[in-house]
């Protein structure tokens, strides 16, 4: 028995070079260098999990511009055994539904098992690929996983899933889409051989939207997500006020609490 | 139909003899090295263990480039200001006595190869070029330890699964700290009186563009490079301070030995901090903001700490090698390190030419080393810190204090004649060093500062 498991990867800037302009308070964007989402880095791990188990293949996929074949080599490098870029202009302006359309498209002609994906990436944080490739393909879906237990014999995959108040443990028929619990699946270092080869020799595959059949189906058109609007919140004044002594603080304290 | 993944991935990757040579480290001895065997045609493999070259790196500020210049388009480099004025500062507690030099031929390219950069940036285009003469650049992968076979190093271990690489040639830059090279029992730990701690703040100016214009009397990328020396500085430690101007921020910092820092009850977070707040420099850093604060070892044993340079498939160089010179007047380590990684690359590319890895098929290296001002320097001024080491008290706060009084008392306006200002201004310094005697002592021992 051996399993092949797909695992999205998103290219996003880096949020941690996304700075706070310390004069004007807002976000400074356009300098973060491009970086594979945080939450896919787990996903990759809890791929890596399922194929420590079963066996088989991690393939790695995303859908973005021509340097996101960046992201596939690292992940690569961190371990998948192959990896493919869907990237064409036509997906220019699509929302989360061609997106999980091109995606579940993707997976469907990888064979694919398992698919996994980080439960929301860091750029625009909706949480709707995983659950749409599932949708788009008529397959199971397993949101917020904290852990993964494959049960190869049954053609299951079972995972402990993260609800209020607990945690439910759910099987469910392959094949399967997983949203791995972001800070659940610390990921492995990459092995130094296999580092070498994915950061330097290793070059994705790369798939169109006519490779897919979706020519007509993605892209801004065929998004039905609208933006209404947009406001920006001034920050409230607050006041600020340094105290020498302990007694006049617990008055200042008193004073406002009173 | 679908469609399908091209099928010549490599399933199970090993590199071992693949590279010519491995360089720990990609700082700047490391990657004059890999530079230097890519443009001769080697396969190399360089080694980062930050997650970006420069990333780990800390020195003061200056860079001086006549090498680096010969090996790259040095017009695209990311530097910060070229180095038009410097400036020599004895500090006593509250005063200052400076010599500065601004010759007009610093304003003309190239600058005198002396130029401000940032190691963030400047490492990263430098290992860039490494990378694209043909090296393989490896980030966020330490090196632990070398591999040994028939007693020759024959490769290096690492941090990651499956970490370890073979190659030929192994080229040791990995710093100051240089902890590979001494678990291989390549080189001696440095002693604690050999080892200086340098700290460093880059700050910068928020309320207002071109503040550090105004204040360092600057235009365009013209830059500036002070010393401070004395208990101002450094208070009882052996050392100085520096400002260095970048483009938009200032470095400052302090380096003095470790030993001092350890005795003294003294920590370079303090002793940077006082040396900040002495009268003559705090108003040049006055509202700033601190955007980076680091600090690092610096190896401070001269020619005679150097050691062994090469082994049977392996090379020293930069800091771990000791390359540093540090006399007061003269500053020195990362031209240090770049000449030597380009000595040391081309020792290598002609020993791989002819097939050999023995230590004896490197000599070229030390041996071009020894000729070139990097051996030079070192052995002239080896003398230097000894005397200097003797003399501290009076070089470091004696001598400023003495040198503050005969300028107070020189240019004193009261109803005395000029005449008796003079007498007390030399008296102040001759009863500092000794009488003449001991001032032509004094300069008869440090005439080959600049000579």
């Amino acid at each position: 028995m051996s399993w092949t498991i797909v695992v999205g990867v998103k290219q996003v800037p880096d949020a941690d070079e996304v700075g706070i302009d310390p004069d004007t308070g807002r976000l400074d964007r356009a300098s973060a260098p491009a970086v594979m989402n945080g939450p896919d880095r787990e996903a990759l791990e809890a791929a890596f999990r399922i194929r420590d188990q079963v066996g088989g293949e991690v393939i790695a996929m995303s859908m973005g511009p021509p340097n996101a074949k960046t992201v596939l080599k690292e992940a690569v490098a961190m371990g998948c055994d192959d990896a493919v870029l869907i990237s064409d202009r036509a997906f220019g302006g699509s929302d989360t539904w061609p997106t999980s359309l091109t995606l579940a498209r993707a997976a469907e002609a990888l064979e694919a098992d398992v698919v996994i994906c980080g439960e929301e990436t860091t750029d625009s944080s909706t949480g709707q690929v995983p659950p749409g490739i599932a949708a788009h393909n008529g397959w199971a879906q397993l949101t917020y996983a904290e852990a993964v237990d494959a049960r190869p014999e049954e053609d299951r995959l079972a995972a402990r899933r993260d609800v209020e108040g607990g945690h439910e443990l759910v099987a469910a028929d392959l094949p399967v889409v997983v949203a791995a619990a972001y800070g659940e699946f610390d990921p492995r270092p990459a092995p130094l051989h296999r580092k070498i080869y994915g950061e330097n020799d290793f070059e994705p595959t790369v798939w169109d939207a006519e490779d897919l059949e979706i020519k007509d189906e993605v892209g801004l058109e065929v998004s039905p997500t609208s933006v209404g609007g947009m406001e920006t919140v001034d920050p409230v004044e607050r006041k600020g006020e340094v105290v020498d002594e302990i007694d006049d603080l617990a008055d200042s304290i008193e004073e406002v609490v009173a | 139909m679908s469609p399908e993944l091209e099928s010549d991935t490599v399933a199970d990757p090993n590199y071992d003899d693949e590279f010519d040579a491995i360089v720990v480290g990609a700082g700047l001895a490391g990657s004059a090295a890999a530079l230097t065997m890519a443009n001769r045609g080697l396969d190399v493999l360089l080694i980062e263990r930050g997650s970006s070259p420069g990333a780990k790196n800390v020195f003061g500020g200056v860079l001086y480039t006549p090498t680096i210049r010969e090996l790259t388009d040095f017009d695209d480099a990311p530097v910060e200001r070229y180095v038009a004025e410097r400036r020599f500062s004895m500090l006593s507690k509250d005063d200052e006595t400076a010599v500065s030099l601004r010759p007009g031929e610093w304003h003309e390219k190239p600058h005198n190869d002396s130029y401000t950069v940032l190691r963030g940036d400047f490492d990263e285009w430098f290992a860039e070029q490494a990378a694209e003469e043909g090296a393989t650049l490896l980030n966020s992968t330490t090196v632990t330890g070398l591999i040994r076979e028939d007693g020759r190093i024959a490769g290096v271990e690492t941090d990651r699964p499956d970490g370890t690489i073979r190659a030929p040639y192994v080229v040791l830059a990995e710093g100051g700290n240089s902890l590979v090279s001494e678990g291989a029992n390549l080189k001696q730990t440095e002693t604690r009186e050999n080892v200086a701690v340098g700290v460093k703040e880059v700050l910068e100016f928020p309320q207002r563009d071109e503040v550090i214009e105004d204040r360092f009397r600057l235009t365009d990328e013209a830059g500036v490079s002070y010393h401070y020396f004395g208990e101002g500085a450094v208070g009882d430690a052996f050392g100085g301070g520096f400002i260095y101007t970048n483009e938009d921020t200032v470095s400052i910092g302090v380096a003095y030995r470790i030993e001092d820092a350890a005795a003294h009850d003294q920590s370079p977070e303090e002793t940077l901090n006082a040396f900040k707040s002495h009268p003559a420099v705090a108003p040049l850093v006055r509202n700033a903001r601190t955007v980076e604060y680091s600090a690092k070892t610096i190896p401070e044993g001269g020619a005679e700490s150097i050691p062994d340079l090469v082994h049977d498939g392996a090379a020293i160089v930069g800091d771990a090698a000791g390359l540093v010179l540090n006399n007061g007047v003269h500053l020195e380590g990362t031209n240090m390190a770049v000449e030597s990684g380009y000595h040391a690359g081309n020792a290598i590319a002609r020993a791989a030419d002819k097939g050999r890895v023995g230590a004896d098929a490197l000599q070229a290296y030390p041996e071009s080393l020894e000729e070139s001002f990097v051996v030079k320097n070192l052995e002239h001024y080896q003398w230097m810190m000894n005397a200097v080491e003797e003399d501290r008290d009076l070089l470091f706060e004696d001598l400023p204090r003495a040198f503050a009084d005969a300028g107070t008392e020189y240019f004193r306006m009261d109803r005395q004649p000029k005449e008796s200002h003079a007498k007390n201004a030399k008296s102040a310094v001759l009863s500092a060093v000794g009488g003449w005697t001991g001032a032509a002592k004094l300069a008869l021992r440090y005439r080959k500062v600049v000579t």
